[in-house]
Formats: structure tokens, sequence, C-alpha cells
């Protein structure tokens, strides 16, 4: 796998901060989890987070915080192991949306050769899979907010290049684009969209129906 | 032992041995500024008390995971509360990598990251965080510290996305050269 298109690094420096809402952070960790390179940046933010909370002033805990702590050392618990092999196709961190396999997700019928499965909402983020059998095209669409595509299996095209497994797109409001599915495996990614706060005089920006679906 | 080092090597303790003492330098260490990391994200001091008490816990239970070669100490247990807390308080489920996906792709071309001594690392990046431009060390902590997504950032800061999307990479290029990769 050649990974070409990578997700910006504000998308890694909310992750890594803990900033990025769930929706973003799933497109993320997804990525990461095919994607090296991204993998050892997000280690990078995250030790700049290490040292940020080393010169955190301390507030001290309650008298007895340690002692709480302390009676329950040795409280029982679930095994934690690292790894568990979860097995299927899904990369791990979207296991919990999606399930393991890709085969057996509730696919939604969109148009022919179309298919969605919305995986979260939230506060005006949204998370989904889209499935596109080969040669299937997503009628032409803009933008409200940003929008991230990761591409999962398969690849697509549109005016701006090609997208293959590992892939992020992103794409801002003003991009008008014809995302089509090429020939071979059938193509899934992940998209998710980020329509940020905006004061009021915005809102109508952010609401209205989303062009294709 | 530099006291990175020192505490590395009290996790390390901790996982293979149970060392209750080695525990408690811990929890003296770090408690009171998880608590503070939390109180500085706007938790009430109760919750921020519980979620210490409770990442500590964490770390406790899940020392024997802790890989000096891949974190120091200190950003493990930010990746700890940082964890606790958008579950906690944000209700959110964080999505995490599971480190034996057989998805990943072995990190051959970062193998250098493997050998980098991350309590060393960890000065180096102090340094590099105090030397950022303002304008660019305050989009970091806004991220960090205030929770702000970079687009609430510009929002906040009345700047277009595009030029906080560049200030964080100039800020992301020079923590990395600060680790000592290729920027």
């Amino acid at each position: 796998m050649s990974i070409t298109h990578h997700p910006g690094e504000e998308l890694l420096l909310g992750y890594a901060s803990g900033a990025a809402n769930e929706a973003v952070a799933l497109l993320v960790a997804s990525h990461i989890a095919l994607c090296p390179a991204c993998r050892a940046k997000v280690r990078g933010v995250e030790a700049a987070g290490g040292s940020l909370l080393s010169d955190m002033a301390p507030v001290a805990l309650g008298q007895n915080a340690y002692q709480a702590v302390l009676a329950r050392l040795d409280e029982p618990t679930a095994a934690i192991l690292r790894g568990a092999n979860l097995g299927g196709d899904v990369p791990v961190p979207l296991q919990p949306y999606a399930g393991a396999n890709f085969a057996d997700v509730p696919w939604r019928h969109i148009t022919t050769g179309l298919a969605h499965y919305p995986l979260l909402s939230k506060g005006g983020t949204r998370a989904r899979l889209i499935r596109a059998m080969p040669g299937a095209a997503v009628a032409a669409h803009t933008h409200r907010g940003e929008e991230w595509t990761l591409v999962l299996t398969g690849s697509y095209h549109d005016a701006t290049g090609r997208y293959a497994a590992g892939d992020v797109q992103s794409t801002t409001p003003e991009l008008s684009h014809e995302p089509k599915a090429d020939d071979g495996p059938v193509c899934i990614n992940l998209a998710v969209t980020d329509a940020p706060l905006v004061f009021s005089g915005l809102v109508h920006k952010l609401i209205g129906k989303l062009h294709g679906f | 032992m530099e006291p990175a080092e020192r505490l590395n090597a009290a996790v390390v303790a901790v996982g293979r041995l149970r060392d209750r003492r080695a525990f408690q330098d811990l929890f003296d260490h770090f408690a009171p500024r998880v608590k503070g990391y939390l109180m500085r994200l706007g938790a009430g001091s109760a919750v921020a008390e519980d979620l210490a008490q409770e990442a500590l816990l964490t770390v406790w239970r899940k020392a024997a995971l802790f890989d000096p070669g891949k974190a120091s100490a200190s950003t493990w247990i930010f990746t700890i509360a940082r964890n606790l807390r958008i579950d906690a308080i944000r209700k959110e489920r964080r999505p995490e990598l599971d480190p034996n996906d057989p998805a990943l792709l072995p990190e051959s071309e970062r193998a250098a990251d493997e050998g980098l001594d991350w309590a060393q690392a960890e000065d180096r990046l102090r340094l590099a965080l105090a030397q950022l431009p303002r304008e660019q060390s305050q989009i970091i902590e806004l991220s960090f510290l205030a929770e702000k997504p970079h687009s609430i950032i510009a929002n906040e800061l009345g700047l277009p996305l595009g030029t906080v999307k560049s200030r964080i990479r100039l800020a992301m290029a020079r923590l990395r050269l600060a680790l000592g990769e290729r920027a």
C-alpha cells in the first residue's frame, strides 16, 4: 500500500491532543492504522503532550487520595491484554462502530451501485461509511464545512486526483466534485464532515440538505 | 538518574514487580499534575480529583503494557488522562489503535523512532515548545489545554482556516526536528 494523500497536520494535532471530536478522531485513528508515517507523527505530538503534563502546575489532591487508590489496587479487574487480535477486514479503530467485516455491515441503499452506513452524528459532525461499486459515481456536490474521506478498500478518482486505500481526501466548501469509483475492488470509504460552530449570521450556511446523500 | 528516567523506571518496576514504592513515586509526581491538567481543561476540583485517582489506578493496572522505547512515562500518562477525560467528561468513545492490529504495517521507514530515548526527547521537546513563536505556541496550547479544534481556533482568533493550518504545520515541523526526525 502506498499512501500519497495524508490528513492535514491540524487533524493529527487534534487527535493527539484530544481536541478533535469523535468523528475526526475516528478518521485519524483509522488512517494511522494504515499509515506508519502519520502514526509516528501522532506519537511525536503525544510526546509534546507529555512534556506539557510534566510542566503542569501541580494541584494538591485531598489528604486521603493516595490511601483511597491504594485500597483499590487489589480490586479484581478484567484481564488487560495487549493487542487482542480481533480479525476481520475493518481497521481496528472502526470495529466498535462498524463490526469486524465490511461484508456484515448493514448497508443502506442510496442509488445504483451506492450504499452507506451512518456511524455517528453529533453536534454537526457526522461519520459514515460509503460503499461504491466499480464505476459508481456520487452526484456532483459541494460541502458544508470541511469534509474528509478516508479510502478503506478499492479506489476512486475525481478531478483532483486518484485516491486509494489509506489515502485521505480533504475537501473545503469551495470544492465541487463528482467522485467515481475505479474498476477493481469495491471502494469503501469513511466520510467525516465537520461543521464547525459558527456565529449566528452564518448558521444558514450550515443548514440545508446535503447534496447527493 | 534524570527525573524523566526515574519515572520511566518506576512504571517499569510497577509493571514487572508490582512495586508499590515505585507506584507511590508515580502517584506523588503525576496525580497532582493530572489534576492540574484536568482543571485547566475546565473540570471542577472534585471531578478532577476523582479522574486523577482513576488515571493513576489505570497506571497501576496497565503498567505491564508500558514500553519505554515508545514513549516516556509522562507521555504515556498524558494519553491515559486524555482518554479518561474524553470518556468521562465528554462521554465520547476514543478510537484507538490496537498495537497488534494485523493491518498495521511495519514501521521500517521510521525504525529510528524505536531507538529514540524518549526521556531525553521530552527535554528537547520542552525546549522547542518554549521557543516556538507565540502565534504557533498559542495554537498548540489551545489544542491541548483548551480542547479547541483547529476550526474553532480559527474562528476565535479571527484567522482564516488556512493560516491556522499553516501555523500548525510550522509548529509540528519544529517539534519533529526536536525529536530528531525528518521534518
